[in-house]
């Protein structure tokens, strides 16, 4: 059968000769060419794909036989759709880290199959469901013993270098990987890290020495003179097993003395919370919404109103903490349909690489069907001075329709954040709120939440 | 202790840094696979080995246990 439908290509799928992705209608398409064939067939015939597929590490993909293949094109698989796609300088510290182990899972178990992983970019692995699943069909080759291990640069750029930033400097630093694309150089890290690094054997072999062996090594005449050294099956065993040892032994941050009693105080008397709930879920119930943007979604209490829908939730928040804390409830109680994310919303995700279009941008990947703007208002309009009319504009950018509280300018939330500043903000009303979201909205629920003074509305893009 | 072997090695190998503008950072990656690759490696067998032998040790006792409370009966 020969659709006459168009093909989207992937902007981002042009690295690898060997086949890219493209969209039809909703499916995402892998197109893989002869030169893969090799790699394929091992990859298929070792039974390492099944496995893969069947442990959950590798996005299911089946054969499609019913779309037209141009000449050089072997097969084309039809993959598992990925909700949302996300990006590693939007993960918390818990997330990179268990998508680094999946990757080194992947690795092994290609070893064992006689394959390797020729790419292991932190871009191949997405969170399906709150687990890290690798994406790429063809970062697999035949392993052949005696070569090192080709990726293992862009592993220690892409993981392990965001990671130790993390945990030993600062748990916003995995941010570097949104300039760096092609994962943070690693003469970075070494300068960023702390001395006492140096101490530790793998910390020193794959970030320190690793860093000065790329200045050093980098004469061509030196590449000639090191083609005949073999590295065993067993030591490049061995590089991984020290690579997983390092990534399970990191800790979130110094001290984890926050963890206990953060974010457990609100503004609402338990009943008022309560029914805040109850008027979210009153307000999804009229939506009925297949996703959820929850943008300021703190440890993602509201987002779960959602989620345990089976809405695909995302749970923003600007706090990596709030984020780590959210994912890691995630982890521990298997919860379904909801990604956790960091994001800075008065500086989101914006579209990069090559003819910025290989990441999207925030705005890209939506719009949601429901927006959350929680007790979000006032941070955006009086920490970040933004007028209703951009709030609202941004808003109707990222979702259809839109749950959002308002915050009035007597709440002691609002009090505190005007305490050490001039109050400018002579148009903070709740009726200039309403005036300017008008404009983009269409108010159709407004409800005062009882014992307290703020307003819930659900607001349907005009 | 390896730690410190380790410390010393490392800055016998990493000085000086040349720059290059025609960087070509595979191939060191390449050498410090190939510089780790015999510690990590024997790292690794000790460590399979080790496991082994805990298990065996575990075994041995446990079979031990089960005789002497099969004599006991």
């Amino acid at each position: 059968m020969v659709l006459k439908k168009i093909n989207k290509l992937e902007p981002s799928s042009f690295r690898d000769p060997s086949g890219h992705i493209f969209y039809q209608d909703d499916y995402i398409l892998r197109q893989v060419n002869d030169i893969y064939k090799k790699d394929l067939d091992l990859l298929v015939n070792s039974g390492l794909m099944a496995k893969l597929i069947d442990k959950g590490l590798l996005v299911s993909h089946i054969e499609d036989n019913k779309i037209k293949k141009e000449k050089g094109v072997i097969v084309i698989f039809k993959a598992d759709k990925i909700p949302f796609i996300s990006y590693p300088y939007e993960w918390s510290f818990s997330q990179l880290k268990d998508a680094a182990l999946v990757t080194l899972e992947i690795q092994k178990l290609a070893i064992e199959n006689g394959m390797s992983l020729k790419d292991a970019s932190s871009y191949n692995i997405q969170f399906i469901n709150g687990k890290p699943i690798f994406i790429d069909l063809l970062s697999f080759e035949e392993y052949q013993e005696g070569k090192p291990w080709v990726a293992y640069e862009q592993f220690c750029q892409h993981f392990i270098g965001p990671l130790l930033l993390m945990s030993k400097v600062d748990a916003d630093l995995n941010k570097l990987l949104r300039i760096y694309i092609n994962g943070v150089p690693l003469r970075l890290v070494s300068k960023l890290l702390p001395k006492k690094t140096y101490l530790s054997f793998s910390i020193s072999s794959h970030i320190h020495l690793h860093a000065r062996n790329q200045s050093s090594y980098a004469d061509s005449e030196k590449v000639s003179q090191n083609q005949n050294v073999k590295l065993s099956k067993f030591a490049l065993l061995g590089i991984i097993d020290s690579l997983e040892s390092l990534i399970k032994g990191l800790k979130y941050g110094d001290s984890d003395t926050e963890w206990g009693e953060y974010y457990t105080f609100t503004n609402y008397t338990d009943q008022a919370f309560q029914e805040k709930k109850q008027l979210v879920e009153e307000y999804l119930n009229i939506v009925k919404p297949k996703s959820v943007w929850d943008i300021g979604a703190n440890n993602g209490e509201f987002s779960r109103l959602a989620s345990q829908k089976g809405i695909l939730t995302v749970a923003s928040d600007i706090d990596p903490v709030a984020v780590e804390k959210n994912y890691i409830a995630i982890k521990n109680s298997n919860e379904e349909n909801l990604l956790p994310l960091v994001m800075d919303l008065t500086n989101p995700s914006p579209a990069i690489g090559w003819n910025n279009q290989e990441r999207k941008s925030l705005i890209e990947r939506g719009p949601s069907d429901v927006v959350f703007a929680l007790a979000l208002i006032h941070h955006l309009a009086i920490s970040n001075n933004l007028p209703f009319s951009h709030i609202a504009g941004f808003c109707k950018d990222i979702g259809k329709n839109l749950i959002i509280e308002f915050v009035p300018k007597d709440d002691s939330k609002v009090q505190k954040l005007l305490a050490t500043r001039e109050d400018i903000f002579t148009k903070y009303t709740q009726e200039d709120f309403e005036k300017e979201f008008s404009k983009l909205f269409k108010i159709v629920k407004k409800t005062t939440i009882p014992q307290s003074k703020r307003t819930l509305y659900l607001m349907k893009s005009l | 202790m390896i730690h410190i072997i380790f410390f010393l090695f490392v800055f016998l190998i990493v000085a000086p840094i040349k720059a290059q503008a025609y960087l070509d950072p595979g191939t060191g990656s390449y050498i410090t696979q190939m510089l780790i690759g015999f510690i990590a490696g024997s790292a690794y067998l000790i460590k399979i080995y080790w496991g082994q032998l805990k298990e065996f040790i575990a075994k041995l006792k446990d079979k031990k246990k089960k005789d002497g409370a099969k004599k006991n009966k």
